[in-house]
């Protein structure tokens, strides 16, 4: 089964995959979306930190350390950054973290990838506008996104018409433009809140 | 004389550096810290992951080669040594001067 959510909140998604687990799916790894194997109800503890690793090898000493410990890796890979651990033994801790400041840094890790990847999409944009690949007007005109020549000119029947037969197009071609800075001010909104989330922690 | 910025360690970290003595993995300087401070410190995998982390970052400790393939081994540097031997030193300060006014 697959489930698509999306988290800004390490506790609220533990709290969801625990829940998801207590009613019988267990998270067997989280790339376009969450995927649940259907088990039997389970009482489990689950943990979220964010990590991406440089190398394979650092990824594998982590996973063994957390093993070592006690918890389990379920889901996450190398460059996947969220890394989701499920406790499997007696002696194990209750948390992941023992403190407060890398409990709170894994929210500062989660801001920088969020802001990092806007600042990436943004010179992007900026290029695409300055060769009019994309028409900057067009996203503040919407009128603009239609090329029919004369077509605001028209009226009745050969107005609606004509405005019908290109309004598919024009959505194609508005929303085509606008993806880029929409994903740009949704990732610089995700980096602030995460941020946000490692300020309230570290207070 | 101008004290170095990293002073006073974390009691964690303080530990980690004392258990680095010897080289050692992940679990194992978990299980050294906790039996050197007398259970007192009992540090979880994520939060000793970003410790060592940190460690290599400042050059304190460095990685060695050793046969386990999945675990990574670590040891406590030249400058490490200093910067535990310079705490010592704050420490002991800190003691000999609490004996002498608070402690009569």
């Amino acid at each position: 089964m697959r489930r698509f959510k999306h988290f800004l909140d390490f506790e609220k998604e533990a709290n969801w995959l625990k829940q998801m687990a207590a009613n019988g799916y267990e998270l067997t790894g989280k790339s376009w979306g969450y995927r649940f194997m259907k088990t039997k109800p389970e009482n489990v503890n689950i943990k979220i930190d964010y990590r991406t690793f440089k190398k394979q090898a650092d990824f594998v000493d982590y996973c063994t350390l957390f093993e070592d410990c006690g918890w389990k890796h379920i889901a996450g890979t190398k460059n996947s950054g969220a890394q989701y651990f499920k406790k499997i033994r007696e002696y194990a801790s209750e948390d992941i973290f023992s403190d407060v400041d890398s409990k709170a840094g894994r929210y500062k890790r989660l801001s920088n990838m969020y802001i990092s990847i806007a600042m990436c999409y943004l010179p992007i944009f900026a290029a695409l506008i300055m060769t009019n690949a994309i028409d900057a007007g067009a996203l503040l005109n919407p009128k603009e996104l239609y090329f029919t020549p004369g077509l605001w000119e028209k009226a009745g029947f050969e107005f609606w018409q004509a405005f019908l037969f290109e309004t598919p197009f024009a959505l194609i071609r508005g929303a085509t433009w606008a993806a880029l800075p929409i994903m740009i001010i949704l990732f610089l909104t995700f980096g602030r809140r995460a941020e946000q989330q490692y300020k309230k922690l570290i207070r | 004389m101008k004290r170095d910025k990293q002073l006073p360690l974390t009691e964690t970290v303080y530990y980690i550096l004392l258990a680095l003595l010897e080289p050692a993995h992940g679990y194992l300087i978990l299980q050294k810290v906790e039996e050197l401070s007398g259970g007192q410190v009992r540090m979880a995998a994520g939060t000793l992951y970003g410790a060592i982390e940190n460690l290599l970052k400042l050059k304190f400790i460095q990685p060695v080669p050793s046969d386990d393939s999945r675990r990574k081994v670590y040891l406590i540097t030249d400058r490490g040594k200093e910067i535990l031997h310079l705490d010592l030193e704050r420490m002991k300060h800190m003691i000999q001067i609490t004996e002498k006014t608070f402690i009569t």
